[in-house]
């Protein structure tokens, strides 16, 4: 036997690796958006609050101014507060060069015009946004009207986030990688009973078909699995076997009849005979070939029925006319036999006319030939549940339920003894019986109790 | 008649020939698709016996150009009884078909059956030696006596009698008789020759009824009995 090794498109491990690390990404993803907004939203307060502190410091300064003279310390003052980075600025906004100070851009000047609000603002210069607060003082007797504004920018607070984003999709990155490695990892681990059980399978050998998958040691989920696996074994070993012993009736079957025609053939020829004998030679032949015809025809048969062959001209039809038909043809056997047939019931199903009667015929023909004299077959057609049933009674010998499975196997014979003599059947007609209810969807019965046997098919009704 | 039988089974082709020629037959045979396409096209038969496994050309193949120019009726032999070989063989044309192992006798009563369908006269009284059906009043006389028949013996002794001298076969019987179109192992019409005969021969000095073994029954007047 030969075994080709075939690379699997994409092995369980890697595929659910790949799964984990997608539903790594997704969730670390969410984590790290949630995060950052709120490091964002933090960070924002924290400039307001800052830019707060420092708005009330100079407002403080201004509500307490006395003199003119103190504008000098209150430009000094502010100076002071002017960190060396000007990541704080002061403007003081008025006409008199005295009072104003430091140098405010024009979007500054534009913004403070507005009187109190807070804003973001783009100056030019700078990289980054700052945060503005200003506001106006009303003319008074020391000065004319005035505004002031305080801006705190945003570049320490935009440094902060850009580090955290950093680190952020870093360590994404490295969760989502190790989730994947993990989940390799795992799955591999987990899969390892699977990998046991297919070495298992891959060592039951075609010649020992009665070998199984060792079910104990598997977890759950495989059990289930080993033990359809064993049960399609069972079911091939049975077929198998069938089938053997199927063979072997065949190659029985057509030996009788083979024997005769060799035989006789050579006994005729090994002498000078009348013309007389040569035909009666011949014809015995003829008998001979006729029945090995029946057989193979039979054979092939049910070879394509086993094969699935369906019927060609399905037509509805009721089927106690088709048994009335069948016991028509039936009735000189019926006669020579001494018994009669009652038909009950009726149904309707689509057939192929020819292939129904030839079943029925075969179980009339089974009953004629069981039933003693005088004595009355019994064929009930009924319906029910989508199938259409045809059972055919007849008093005689109880069948034990040994034989009874076996009845509509190829060549089984009740009384083994029997097996070939009057030439009337070849062991075919029930396995026949059987394969015309397949067709048809149906099924085969039989049972027998209390001197009554009875065997039917039924078909489908749809 | 003139028949054209295409088989490349020598023992086939070799007993078809005796046994058609026999019958009063002229038989050419060919062995391959392509003598046969050959003759079938060039000459003018009643009808064609064609295998449809052949070396050269198969049997379709020959059917259908044999179609495409003339309506000869070909019977078609096949070795494989499935649905769709039988189908394939109508569909390209084919009048008949026949499954190996099939029987000479029903091969013949085919060929009687693609070359009369036509020209079938119908008959009101059927006569072999002294006995005489009459087909309206369903009655059976012999030597001018009045034989008691049942309704199926009188029809299975009719349809002896359409073909008196030629032997039919129990299918065959079985078929015409009773609509049987299927094999079974039931004994039927040997029970029924056994009865009709007890009523038409055994009363009388002379049997018509015959019975050839392993082939069928005959009925027919027999000399110097």
């Amino acid at each position: 036997m030969t075994s080709v090794a075939l690379r699997p498109v994409r092995s369980i491990a890697a595929r659910l690796a790949a799964m984990f690390a997608l539903a790594a990404l997704v969730v670390l993803s969410l984590l790290g958006y949630v995060l950052d907004r709120e490091l964002a939203a933090v960070l924002r307060r924290q400039q307001m609050a800052q830019l707060d502190t420092k708005f009330e410091d100079i407002e403080y300064v201004l509500k307490r101014l006395r003199t003119p003279e103190q504008w000098q310390r209150i430009h000094a003052k502010l100076d002071a507060l002017t960190p060396p980075d000007r990541s704080t600025e002061y403007w003081i906004l008025s006409s008199d060069a005295q009072i104003r100070y430091g140098s405010p851009p024009d979007e500054v000047e534009a913004f403070a015009a507005g009187g109190a609000r807070v804003g973001e603002l783009r100056i030019g210069g700078r990289a980054e946004p700052m945060m503005v607060r200003s506001a106006s003082f009303p003319a008074d007797a020391l000065h004319g009207a005035l505004r002031f504004a305080v801006g705190v920018d945003s570049a320490s607070y935009a440094h902060t986030r850009r580090a955290f984003r950093s680190v952020l999709v870093g360590s994404v990155s490295a969760g989502v990688a190790l989730f994947a490695a993990l989940g390799y990892l795992i799955t591999h681990l987990g899969l390892v009973p699977l990998r046991r059980l297919s070495h298992e399978a891959q060592a039951l050998s075609p010649s020992a078909l009665s070998q199984r998958l060792v079910v104990a040691r598997l977890p759950g989920e495989l059990c289930d699995l080993a033990q359809s696996f064993n049960g399609a074994l069972d079911r091939l070993e049975a077929a198998y076997a069938q089938l053997e012993s199927f063979n072997a009736d065949v190659a029985h079957e057509l030996r009788t009849p083979l024997t005769n025609l060799i035989g006789e053939t050579q006994v005729a020829l090994s002498r000078e005979r009348s013309m007389a004998h040569l035909v009666d030679v011949l014809q015995s032949n003829l008998e001979d070939l006729e029945r090995l015809r029946s057989i193979v025809n039979d054979m092939l048969f049910l070879a394509r029925a086993n094969q699935g062959e369906r019927p060609q001209h399905l037509r509805r039809a009721s089927l106690a006319g088709e048994v009335e038909r069948a016991v028509d043809f039936l009735d000189f056997l019926l006669e020579e036999a001494g018994v009669t047939v009652r038909v009950q019931g009726d149904a309707e199903a689509p057939i192929e006319r020819a292939l129904f009667g030839r079943a029925v015929t075969n179980l009339l023909h089974n009953a004629i030939r069981h039933a003693p004299a005088q004595a009355q077959i019994l064929v009930e057609v009924s319906s029910a549940g989508g199938q259409a049933r045809v059972a055919v009674s007849n008093p005689g010998p109880t069948i034990s339920p040994e034989h009874l499975g076996r009845l509509f196997d190829r060549f089984y014979r009740v009384d083994a003894a029997r097996s070939s003599g009057d030439g009337a059947s070849h062991g075919l007609g029930l396995a026949i019986v059987k394969a015309v209810a397949a067709m048809h969807g149906g099924t085969v019965f039989a049972e027998s109790r209390d001197g009554i046997t009875t065997i039917g098919l039924s078909v489908a009704t749809v | 008649m003139k028949i054209l039988v295409v088989e490349d089974e020598l023992k086939i082709a070799s007993y078809l020939y005796e046994g058609l020629t026999e019958q009063g037959c002229s038989v050419d045979v060919a062995h391959d698709g392509i003598d046969a396409q050959h003759l079938a096209l060039e000459m003018d038969y009643d009808v064609i016996v064609l295998d449809q496994m052949l070396p050269g050309l198969d049997g379709l193949s020959v059917l259908r150009s044999l179609r495409a120019v003339k309506d000869t009726p070909v019977i078609m032999l096949t070795a494989r009884d499935r649905v769709e070989d039988r189908v394939k063989g109508l569909q390209a044309g084919a009048d008949d078909y026949l499954v190996k192992p099939f029987s000479f006798l029903e091969l013949l009563a085919r060929l009687q059956v693609l070359t009369r369908r036509s020209r079938r006269q119908d008959a009101t009284q059927l006569r072999v030696g002294d006995l005489v059906i009459d087909l309206i009043a369903r009655k059976a006389m012999r030597a001018g006596i009045r034989i008691d028949l049942t309704a199926k013996e009188f029809s299975l002794l009719t349809v002896l009698a359409r073909h008196p001298g030629q032997i039919l076969s129990k299918t065959a019987i079985a078929e015409l008789v009773w609509g049987i179109s299927y094999d079974t192992s039931a004994n039927v019409v040997e029970v029924a020759i056994k009865r009709l005969r007890a009523k038409v021969d055994a009363p009388f000095h002379s049997g018509l009824l015959h019975t050839v073994r392993g082939m069928g029954y005959v009925l027919e007047e027999r000399q110097g009995q």
